[in-house]
């Protein structure tokens, strides 16, 4: 019976060669779609999974109940690892970790055995509990004592091979910051790419004290800026420490509203902060892939009925000859459930060859493996078994349901043909979903590239930055004569922060303010040069200027802080900070100061004390247009000079602009939506293939009597195709409603206005896409003979 | 009217050649009212689709009219088939989603007649036929021999000159077959030449002339002993 079955479906597949294929395109895209997101999401669970302890370990983060909304910070203080975490009985090992940084961003400088300085990220301070809380594997040293004393480092590999690539750096010295002196204690391979927390080198916490130049750092209970993990014991119940823990700020100053929680392991890439922002998005995400799959195999279901009266002859003999309707039912859904199994097989290989793509799309480093995800094969082979069946269901029910005496007659589509079918309508809502994709991606496509060329209000071509933070002062005009001197630099400034970079806020109050009245408003210290340099324009009175030796009492404000204070002339007008007056000296037009993303907000600019570069300084430079490389090696050159025992990197602006996260989710956003587009577009079209195959098929007598009757080929295409037409009538009525909607909702406060080219140019390749897949066809069938048609048997 | 000489009909497969018509010549003259009979396979249904242009000859030349009727273009056949012929069918073949009126009207539409004309030549059609009640019913509602006799008013709506019938009674029992050779007798006798395939001695009688195939050659050609003579 079973080499029966075989033979069968051999046969039957071949039969029909194209029916087949597409059959099988249709199913492997669906299954690769599904597969890829099912990867994803699988990829974004599968995080820190590998730690040996892994659903032991705890995060204590910080609950601050005062702001709004309320702040899950995935920091807390460090007296939590000294005054409240050891004491716990149901806590077995504790560890206080701190990021390394060397000013705003994360990272230090290393020297290379060339004398040329590396900048590094990643670098923790951290304590030895680190090798007994997490699964590190130690390929160079003892971990035991590792990290116990000052100025000993562990480096990643990844890290050593880069400092000595000889290899044996046990006991060698690093230069850190062109300042500190560390010993290598250790080597550790690199951690998967699914660990939360991959720090490139471990520097003994002790150290910290001394990098910082801090006291009393383990009893600091107000610097929310550390990592504290615990390693509970085993059975042990975090609700309980939670209980207990709660109370802990509330003898701190300023911090009484805020409480500790710990914070699992198995959340710390999904839920960082506690929100559920990633875990709705991977939601959408799996439910987009299971909606694919489920299209694809209604395609199946359509194309299988309106392949099925070739296959009517052939069980209405079976029946005849004594085949019962459930064996006949059993062989069709055998015969999907091959074509199923082997739609996923080829989906799996096809996902495999895609997932470089997906990761790019997400903007991740993430290497996807099919294999590693046991869990989301065995949720496949579920998965294919049910669509199998599913899909082979109804048609098997339909076909072993026919009677026989009808079929041999070939009266099986003698019926009308309904309005309101059920395939009509999941084709119209197949086209409906694909139009709106497609113009959701159009939209994106367009408000991506309106950020991107949106008028900044400084000039942000040209711009070269580094930031430096020199022990000792140093004078800036120095400086910026030695950097004039070549012709291919413009102009030169530092600053606190630069645009994009970095925030300082305070709270002001003004003149005329009520009584209380204060905004927290940004601010920037910068020197004489910075609007020049950056292209800011002067809406009223002047910039900071070296005549004026009073200007460093002064400032300078944006046009949305005067609009905040209503002020009608401000020139002379006083805003207050911390008690001080600063009179207004002048009005700079706005400018986007942090991402395009956001409003403009308040700004305001005070001029920096003397000119000197001291603690940690923004210094841009604007270099003439096309001189990029050479404007950079001369910064490199002047500032080594000037500030020989200072490690810097010189950065481009432009950079830091295209990293704003504004602009990178929304292109992530596109290219996603695109995806879904080609793939929800395939789907449909699949699915119109598989009605309009039905329609003729059920047609294809009448269409033969019209012939006969005089009617030309065009107006059959024409009468065939109408059914095609309402459909994207439809469709269009559906789909752009809702993009309309989902474009009213966009977050942002900059948006490119509603085109109407978006709309048309996604109906336009609809409709394209729909009478390519029909046309060939219908025309076959128009051109077709009648007396074939009419032929009676 | 048709001339067909020599025709040959055939298919070759890989190893031999199978003929369905054997070197056919027939004349039809105007207002002639020919019966072809046969056994099953003998090429009867072959040769009536040649002469209503729905299949082409291997060999041979056909000539409507003195024009010759080999590699007409795809324009030019749906020209003649709005034109010059009606045909009529052993199925009916009405279209089953168009109630009477309009299957009638198909024919006209795609002739181009104007719309005001159009209801004029169905009204008077649907007269002749005692049919008026029923126009707005669908085919299925009616009679066999009411649908073959809504097929016989859209055949000949259009006023053709040719009027081919693919065996009009072949589904109809007898009384209703008479009826149906009942009128094509009349419309032979307005002046309409026809051309039926029939199994049925005494329906073929009804014309004028039989012509009997057998295995694709003609194997008599003679004048019909009318019924009125046989009755």
């Amino acid at each position: 019976m079973f080499r029966y079955f075989l033979t069968g479906i051999y046969r039957n597949v071949l039969k029909d060669k194209v029916t087949s294929l597409i059959n099988l395109v249709n199913l492997t895209i669906g299954f690769t779609t599904f597969i890829l997101l099912g990867m994803v999401v699988s990829y974004e669970f599968s995080f820190d999974k590998f730690n040996t302890n892994f659903d032991r370990i705890y995060r204590v983060q910080t609950k601050q109940e005062d702001s709004y909304p309320i702040n899950y910070c995935t920091f807390s203080p460090a007296a939590f690892r000294y005054h409240l975490m050891a004491d716990q009985p149901e806590v077995e090992q504790v560890l206080l970790m701190r990021e390394v940084s060397a000013g705003q961003g994360g990272g230090q400088f290393f020297q290379l055995p060339d004398g040329s300085q590396l900048f590094e990220k990643d670098g923790y301070f951290s304590e030895n509990a680190i090798f007994d809380i997490f699964s590190y594997h130690i390929l160079e040293g003892n971990p035991q004592h590792a990290l116990d004393e000052p100025n000993q480092i562990m480096l990643s590999e990844k890290l050593r091979q880069k400092l000595f690539p000889e290899g044996n750096a046990v006991g060698k010295k690093v230069l850190i910051g062109k300042r500190f002196l560390l010993t290598v204690v250790g080597v550790y391979a690199d951690l998967p790419y699914h660990a939360s927390l991959r720090p490139s080198y471990l520097v003994s916490l002790s150290t910290y004290e001394l990098f910082a130049g801090i006291q009393k750092y383990r009893d600091n209970w107000t610097y929310i800026d550390n990592d504290n993990f615990v390693l509970l014991r085993k059975g042990a119940d975090p609700a309980r420490v939670n209980e207990r823990i709660h109370n802990a700020f509330k003898e701190v100053k300023n911090f009484e509203k805020s409480s500790p929680y710990l914070h699992p392991l198995s959340k710390m890439h999904i839920s960082p902060n506690s929100q559920p922002d990633m875990i709705v998005g991977l939601s959408i995400l799996s439910l987009a892939g299971l909606l694919v799959l489920v299209l694809s195999c209604v395609n199946y279901v359509n194309l299988s009925l309106a392949g099925s009266t070739r296959r009517a002859a052939e069980i209405g003999i079976k029946k005849v000859v004594g085949f019962s309707g459930r064996v006949i039912a059993v062989q069709f859904i055998a015969e999907t459930l091959v074509l199923t199994f082997l739609a996923m097989i080829l989906g799996m290989g096809f996902a495999q060859l895609a997932s470089p793509m997906m990761a790019n799309i997400l903007r991740s480093n993430a290497v996807f493996r099919i294999f590693d995800y046991g869990a989301l094969l065995v949720v496949l082979l579920g998965t294919a078994i049910l669509a199998g069946i599913a899909s082979g269901l109804y048609p098997a029910l339909v076909l072993a349901s026919y009677n026989p005496i009808k079929v041999l007659k070939g009266k099986l589509f003698a019926g009308k043909g309904n309005a309101f079918s059920l395939r009509k309508v999941l084709t119209t809502a197949q086209f409906s979903i694909s139009l709106f994709m497609l113009i959701v991606s159009l939209i994106l496509y367009a408000h991506v590239n309106f950020i991107l060329n949106k008028d900044l209000g400084f000039e942000s071509r040209n711009l070269l930055f580094t930031e430096i933070h020199p022990r000792q002062p140093v004078d800036f005009e120095s400086v910026r004569q030695r950097l004039l001197v070549h012709p291919e630099i413009v102009d030169a400034t530092f600053s606190n922060t630069i645009p994009f970079q970095g925030n300082i806020g305070g709270f002001v109050s003004w003149d005329g303010a009520a009584q209380d009245q204060k905004e927290m408003i940004s601010r920037n210290y910068v020197n004489y040069e910075f609007v020049p340099t950056f292209g800011l324009k002067m809406l009223y009175g002047r910039n900071f200027s070296k005549d004026y030796p009073s200007d460093d009492k002064s400032c300078l404000i944006n046009e949305t802080a005067l609009k905040v204070f209503g002020w009608k002339d401000p020139i002379g007008k006083q805003i207050f900070m911390n008690g001080r007056p600063f009179p207004v000296i002048g009005v700079v037009k706005d400018f986007h100061p942090f991402s395009v993303h956001n409003p403009i907000p308040s700004y305001i600019m005070f001029l920096k004390d003397k000119n000197e570069l001291t603690g940690e300084a923004q210094l841009t430079v604007r270099f003439s247009e096309g001189n990029k490389g050479k404007a950079r090696d001369i910064i490199t050159a002047e500032l080594s000079t000037a500030l020989p025992d200072e490690p810097f990197e010189v950065k481009e602006f432009s950079v830091i602009f295209y990293l704003d996260l504004a602009i990178t989710f929304w292109q992530s956003m596109k290219k996603l939506f695109f995806f879904f587009a080609v793939v929800t577009l395939l789907i449909s079209s699949m699915g119109l293939f598989g009605l309009i195959l039905f329609t003729t098929k059920r047609r294809t007598k009448e269409i033969g009597v019209r012939k006969v009757l005089g009617s030309s080929v065009g107006s059959i295409y024409t009468e065939l195709s109408s059914e095609v037409v309402w459909l994207i009538g439809f469709a269009i009525l559906v789909a752009c409603p809702a993009a309309i909607l989902i474009y009213r909702t966009m977050p942002g406060a900059y948006k490119e206005p509603l085109n109407l080219t978006e709309f048309l140019l996604a109906i336009a390749v609809t409709i394209l896409m729909a009478f390519l897949t029909i046309t060939y066809h219908v025309l076959k069938v128009a051109v077709q003979n009648p007396v074939k048609a009419l032929r009676y048997e | 009217m048709i001339h067909l000489a020599n025709i040959d009909k055939y298919y070759d497969s890989r190893f031999q050649r199978t003929f369905v018509l054997k070197d056919i010549n027939l004349k039809v003259n105007e207002g002639e009212f020919v019966s072809i009979m046969g056994p099953s396979g003998s090429g009867k249904s072959t040769l009536l689709n040649i002469i209503g242009l729905l299949d082409q000859p291997s060999a041979g030349d056909y000539q409507l009219d003195g024009q010759s009727m080999l590699n007409l273009r795809e324009k030019e056949v749906v020209g003649f088939l709005r034109n010059f012929m009606g045909f009529i069918f052993q199925a009916y073949h009405l279209i089953e989603e168009m109630t009477v009126y309009e299957n009638i009207e198909t024919p006209l539409i795609y002739k181009g007649v104007k719309s005001k004309d159009r209801q004029a030549m169905i009204a008077d059609l649907l007269d002749r036929f005692n049919m008026v009640a029923k126009k707005e019913l669908f085919p299925t509602q009616l009679s066999g021999g009411q649908q073959q006799l809504v097929g016989i008013a859209r055949a000949i709506v259009g006023k053709p000159r040719l009027l081919l019938a693919d065996e009009p009674t072949g589904n109809l029992h007898s009384g209703q077959g008479e009826m149906i050779m009942e009128t094509l007798r009349a419309l032979n006798r307005e002046g309409m030449t026809i051309v039926q395939v029939t199994h049925n001695e005494k329906f073929a009688g009804y014309g004028s002339r039989i012509i009997r195939l057998e295995d694709g050659y003609i194997r008599s050609d003679q004048p019909a002993l009318t019924t009125e003579r046989i009755a």
